[in-house]
């Protein structure tokens, strides 16, 4: 297809919720993982006059009326602020800086004093009746291979509650993930081919995991493509899970408005959801743009030259470029490079590989570690007491093993021998007979030694190398 | 606000809020509406609203920054919200009450519950037609037909004071005798219990209900509490519980209010918006916003349609509030005295004790002053129960020798308005001992009901 000549338009909405301690508007837990409620709190929302634009004010009275949603609250996660109870605190100032962060590397101009807004939302998912959000920078851009396409804005805002529930009685919501911070990025309608939409998003989702301070995993970033043609309407394409199907997705949606232009008829604006097979459904017609005014319980945040200038001097390496740096510098492949990046523990493996040996390093935080979870600090120890030494797999799966099933790091690395270094072997028999004098006054001690020894280094030495130091300790003694 | 030099430089080139601008700075353009700055924000950045997402930023004028009317139009968006706008008359006379439905007064004395947003500028003005409330209530004409807002003055609570207890009084009294059915008084919540109180001492031989109501969240936002607790205030305004009482939330739920009697209800909370409770007394009703009515207690006065109320307003504001706490120093009231205070309330411990020791003795200078007339009454800090007057020796000293008023189980607040009422008929300290001891609006209890506790 010749997208060109179709006239495609397509822009990118990214919602992507950060690893922040606590909310934005309120110092609770932003962890989500509470999961069991110790109250529910039933409230209704009005429609408010001169907020809602275009829609008639008395048919969204008839729509809500009536209409009873349910707050679940949890300990951790979820206080008066969350329950519209309190006024908001001030803003999370570890979220603002990290959407200033993001704004400056998306190449964005920051405002010089941020306004805190209340967008307009009825649906029940913001108990207060409206979304708290603010515009943290404008006017940036990313290159691609296809051409630079526009930022139009970053905004740092509160993700919505979570639906649990939808009955016959209405929506049950859960408070817990309201007021997590959320970083938008909006994209211009820059975006002229299907294969540049995957780029635009695959970058900036790298962008933002380059920051090391946006949370990972199912639910935690959101993506959305407004699309259009020449002769049809901009439709919105909620829910794109993977970014390998977004130009599919793309091109199916060009095919779609491409068939009603065809067939003469107009092409509505639609909400459309992403489909697993790339194809999309109808929603709901495309809203108007929500109603937004001023949070005035938020005063506003100055931006100062000060500030601005600690956040360009602290900007993270971007995720390409420490690929690049980890493979020159440490000579790792492009592959495992990438691994190393994606763990997000680049910074972990740079202090690690430069005790011991990169390879083994890098192996062990992207393969080993799923199996054998060890924590970081156990980690450091372990390599710092390994040194440069090569260690082969199964000896170093052994000694993970023993290290996560919480055997201190001097006996795991003294113990272990590596099958080669013949006197760690000595050390471990000293230590034994130390430790059990009464073997040597057997009959024949070296089979006693044997057994012994052999339960602490199995696996990991080989026992011919076991029984030579063994008979030499003997004839020692 | 806009600093002087903002302000001059907008006028200079005769710009206003609302207007469309482009600011150039270092190269950049930036369009938008020009907003009003909040007294928090910097005065010296211009807040403006973009065109594109109706988002506001802040761009600082400094040298270099310039500021131009935008050609364009303005945003669509705006403009029709204008259409929507309160207040304007576009919208006003476009929604109405019917004659058909029981006739009603609103009395606003400001607050947030009868305050708009004004969505262009961010700024707050007051109702000024009842119309404007049919907008986010429209259930409100199928209870009652508010024939009339009256506006004596508009005001935060915080800033009340006797005075406007008495013009809230007279317009209730005014609207009640020209024939509607109940009075709904809107008002700030902080002080509200105070003007509960006051208007309970106020007006008598009432015969219809008169309706205190506030809201906790803005009625700006969907989920303020301010729909749901006028509507149930209108309710009660036509139902047949002859009293003063607060409307607001009975729960945190959006389910029933509570209307509780205006000498038994404190606000106990800063912002919850279940947040006024009744106080050592079952509230007088539960009321539903469809109209449901659940009387809780029994003790309160029957409708009749033909009783005229007649407004007492005589007031004596020189009443002062004390309260005793570990260290506390009796030596205030004599610099009270001598600044021409002349009756007052002290919140004692527990039962209704104060402290005895030899060098911050009250009981000592609550009897010298009790002497040359000034009333002295006593009302518990504990906030729920009833002071004591002869468990202990202390008691017994306090209320029989010194000559201190025990004050019951009365709400300090109550007593407060109470007593400055009684100083305003008479300067006998008998006859105001006797009138604080005499129930005037059922404000103290005979008994103690064990439920009322944290109801
Ligand atoms: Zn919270």
């Amino acid at each position: 297809m010749d997208y060109k000549k179709l006239g495609l338009k397509c822009g990118i909405e990214i919602h992507q919720q950060l690893a922040t301690k606590h909310k934005l508007f309120c110092e609770c837990s932003a962890a989500f993982q509470d999961r069991e409620p110790v109250f529910e709190v039933k409230r209704k929302l009005r429609a408010v006059a001169g907020e809602l634009g275009k829609i008639d004010t008395a048919a969204m009275h008839e729509t809500l009326k009536g209409k009873v949603f349910r707050y679940k609250v949890y300990m951790n996660e979820s206080c008066a602020v969350e329950l519209d109870e309190e006024p908001p605190h001030p803003m999370n100032r570890q979220a603002l800086e990290i959407g200033l962060q993001i704004a400056v590397m998306l190449n964005c101009e920051i405002p010089e004093e941020i306004e805190v807004m209340r967008k307009t939302v009825l649906d029940g998912s913001n108990t207060s009746g409206f979304q708290r959000t603010a515009l943290v920078g404008l006017n940036g851009w990313v290159d691609t291979g296809f051409g630079r396409v526009g930022i139009t804005n970053v905004c740092i805002e509160e993700d919505s509650a979570q639906i649990l529930k939808k009955d016959r009685k209405g929506v049950v919501y859960g408070l817990n993930r309201l007021g997590i911070p959320l970083v938008e990025i909006g994209t211009s309608p820059d975006i002229h081919e299907p294969e540049q939409a995957r780029e635009v998003a695959e970058k900036l989702g790298m962008i933002l995991r380059s920051t090391g301070k946006v949370k990972r995993g199912i639910g935690t970033i959101r993506q959305d493509l407004n699309i259009s043609i020449t002769g049809g309407s901009r439709c919105e394409i909620k829910g794109v899970q993977k970014l390998n199907m977004i130009p599919k997705i793309v091109e199916k949606e060009v095919i779609r408005q491409k068939g009603i232009v065809a067939k003469g008829k107009n092409v509505s604006s639609d909400v459309r959801r992403a489909l697993p097979d790339g194809r999309t459904d109808f929603l709901r017609p495309l809203p108007g743009a929500a109603r937004m005014y001023p949070e005035t319980d938020c005063p506003p945040i100055q931006v100062t030259g000060r500030m601005l200038e600690r956040i360009k001097k602290s900007l993270p390496e971007i995720m390409t470029d420490t690929e690049q740096r980890l493979m020159k510098q440490y000579g790792l492949g492009e592959e495992l490079a990438k691994q190393v990046v994606r763990s997000g523990k680049a910074a972990l493996f740079e202090k690690l590989a430069n005790v011991s040996d990169a390879k083994t390093v890098a192996n062990v935080l992207t393969k080993y570690l799923k199996q054998f979870p060890v924590p970081d600090e156990k980690l450091d120890e372990f390599f710092g007491a390994l040194g440069k030494k090569k260690v082969p797999k199964e000896t170093l799966e052994g000694m993970l093993k023993q290290l996560s099933g919480g055997k201190p790091v001097k006996d795991v690395v003294t113990s272990a021998g590596e099958g080669l270094s013949e006197p760690d072997v000595e050390n471990v028999v000293r230590d034994v007979i130390r430790k059990n004098p009464q073997v040597m006054k057997v009959a024949r001690p070296e089979k006693a030694l044997m057994g012994l020894v052999m339960k602490d280094v199995r696996g990991r030495a080989p026992g011919s190398l076991v029984m030579k130091v063994i008979m030499k300790e003997i004839k020692k003694h | 606000m806009y600093s002087k030099r903002i302000e001059s430089f907008l006028k200079r080139k005769k710009l206003k809020i609302g207007d469309m601008v482009t600011v150039t700075k270092e190269g950049r353009k930036i369009s938008g509406l020009l907003m009003p700055q909040t007294v928090s924000g910097n005065p010296d950045i211009l807040v403006i609203k973009l065109v594109d997402n109706g988002y506001n930023i802040g761009v600082k004028m400094e040298a270099g920054a310039a500021v131009e009317k935008g050609k364009g139009t303005e945003p669509v968006l705006v403009e029709e919200e204008a259409e929507f706008e309160l207040g304007k008359t576009k919208t006003s006379g476009k929604l109405k009450f019917s004659a058909g439905k029981p006739k009603i007064s609103l009395i606003s004395t400001g607050g947030t519950i009868s305050s708009r947003v004004d969505y262009r500028t961010g700024g707050v003005y007051a109702v000024k037609d009842p119309g404007e409330f049919l907008y986010n209530i429209p259930e409100l004409a199928k209870a009652v037909n508010i024939r009339k807002l009256v506006t004596p003055f508009t005001k935060m609570s915080e800033d009340m004071e006797p005075q406007d207890w008495k013009q809230i009084a007279r317009a209730v009294a005014r609207e009640l005798n020209s024939g509607d059915r109940g009075v709904i008084v809107t008002h700030g919540t902080d002080f509200l219990h105070y003007t509960a109180a006051a208007l309970s001492f106020f007006l008598r031989g009432l015969t219809k209900p008169v309706v205190l109501v506030g809201a906790q969240r803005s009625s700006d936002r969907g989920s303020s509490d301010a729909g749901m607790n006028l509507l149930c205030a209108a309710h009660t305004a036509v139902s047949d519980i002859a009293e003063v009482g607060v409307c607001m939330h009975g729960r945190i739920d959006d389910d029933y209010c509570l209307f509780t009697r205006g000498t038994h209800v404190r606000k106990m909370d800063t912002q919850r918006r279940d947040a006024f409770r009744p106080i050592n007394e079952y509230p007088l009703a539960k009321v539903w916003p469809d109209g449901k009515i659940m009387v809780k207690n029994r003790k309160h006065k029957k409708r009749d349609d033909n009783g005229k109320v007649k407004p007492d307003l005589k007031f004596e504001p020189k009443v002062a509030m004390l309260k005793t706490y570990p260290g506390s120093d009796p030596d205030v009231i004599n610099y009270y005295i001598s600044r021409g205070f002349r009756g007052f309330v002290i919140e004692g411990s527990g039962l209704g004790h104060v402290p005895v020791q030899a060098k911050k003795n009250w009981t000592s200078i609550i009897k010298k002053h009790t002497k040359d007339g000034v009333p002295f009454v006593i009302t518990p800090q504990t906030i729920y129960g009833r002071i004591n007057t002869s468990v202990y020796t202390n008691l017994r000293i306090l209320y029989k020798e010194t000559g201190a008023i025990p004050g019951g189980d009365m709400l300090s607040e109550v007593a407060l308005v109470k007593l400055g009422w009684a100083l305003g008929h008479t300067k006998d300290p008998e006859k105001v001992r006797e009138i604080m001891l005499t129930n005037y609006a059922e404000e103290i209890t005979s008994r103690t009901l064990v439920g009322t506790f944290l109801y």
